[in-house]
């Protein structure tokens, strides 16, 4: 009997299916889960390079005065500079360095919070990587979104980043003390801030003086 | 922009895939990738191509295709996608406004995925 098979070898498909930023968004809802059960409330701190971002961090822990009961994620390519500058202000810091990473993602954060005591912290800030393009993708599980732009950073940042504006929940305006020197409209800034995202809180500050930070303490639900 | 670190996790799905199904080599990968997703689909090609070299997925096809974007405005209910406009290289970082009332107040349905459908391989 003459028995006709298939010449070569098999070809076949393997279907996979897996989305990629699922898993992170996944991830990301399994942190908020952790930071409800420990009572935490969690803030996702992003921002362009020298918009202000540990300087922000800084005065707000001055102003809340919570001590330990703060603890700092420091996201950071490779330097700890900033958790040493948080460090200084009695806070708990732990360092997550990305390498060559352009932002934060829900593991890095899970792998911090792991080996961080989280006992009596009510508070916990992260400070995400400088970039106003990546981080928008990549919830970490934060209750709140602040992203601050400065005014050294031109008249355009908003207008230019309406993804990152948009998943905000605080549009935090730093450096305000340069605004004149930089001919920067407040109001032009604060008109493209709400026309993207109309509910979130337009608050201006000078961190390195404290201006706005009760201000943003508030917007953020905490004590006052 | 996380072009490297996606592309990196594809070819490592795409390799342990192979191996649980003892393929000998990979002809093709298909991905899907939202137009309203951050990634940039000719640099994730780039980089699966880079990263195959060496495995036994080395000059495996990349076929990338495109998932259209739909959104729901929270102003009018428009449900739909967004006008397409080719040409503009900011079309990932959102539809400015909704197509029919031009808020800003909408939520993106779909549109933001990278999905590895299948692989071809060689058993």
């Amino acid at each position: 009997m003459k028995i006709i098979r298939p010449k070569g070898p098999e070809i076949f498909d393997i279907e996979l299916e897996k989305d990629l930023l699922a898993k992170n968004r996944g991830l990301a809802r399994e942190n908020r889960k952790q930071f409800d059960l420990s009572n935490i409330l969690a803030v996702d701190i992003m921002g362009s390079i020298g918009s202000g971002k540990t300087s922000l961090i800084k005065a707000i822990l001055r102003k809340l005065g919570m001590g330990r009961k703060v603890a700092v994620v420091a996201g950071d390519l490779t330097t700890t500079i900033d958790a040493e500058r948080i460090e200084m202000e009695g806070a708990r810091v732990i360092q997550v360095n990305t390498g060559k990473e352009c932002h934060l993602d829900a593991l890095l954060i899970r792998r911090a919070i792991d080996r961080m005591k989280l006992d009596d912290v009510r508070v916990l800030f992260i400070e995400n990587v400088g970039n106003l393009i990546c981080p928008g993708e990549f919830p970490l599980g934060a209750h709140k979104r602040l992203v601050v732009t400065s005014v050294t950073e031109g008249p355009y940042t908003i207008v230019k980043h309406p993804y990152i504006f948009r998943e905000a929940d605080v549009i935090v305006v730093n450096k305000l003390d340069l605004a004149k020197p930089m001919k920067i409209s407040l109001s032009k800034l604060e008109k493209d801030a709400k026309k993207i995202n109309p509910s979130a809180p337009f608050i201006k500050t000078n961190a390195l003086k404290g201006t706005g930070i009760p201000k943003i303490i508030h917007a953020l639900g905490l004590k006052t | 922009m996380h072009e490297f670190s996606i592309s990196d996790e594809i070819v490592r799905d795409v390799l342990d895939a192979v191996k649980e199904n003892k393929g000998r080599k990979v002809l093709s990968i298909q991905l899907e990738i939202g137009e309203l997703a951050l990634l940039n689909a000719e640099q994730v090609t780039f980089w699966i191509h880079e990263l195959f070299k060496g495995s036994v997925a080395e000059g495996a096809k990349v076929k990338v295709r495109t998932m259209k974007a739909r959104i729901k405005c929270e102003s009018c209910g428009y449900k739909g996608g967004i006008p397409s406009d080719p040409q503009s290289s900011l079309r990932h970082l959102g539809p400015p406004t909704c197509p029919q009332c031009n808020s800003f107040q909408f939520n993106i349905e779909k549109g933001r995925e990278c999905i590895l459908r299948k692989i071809q391989v060689v058993k």
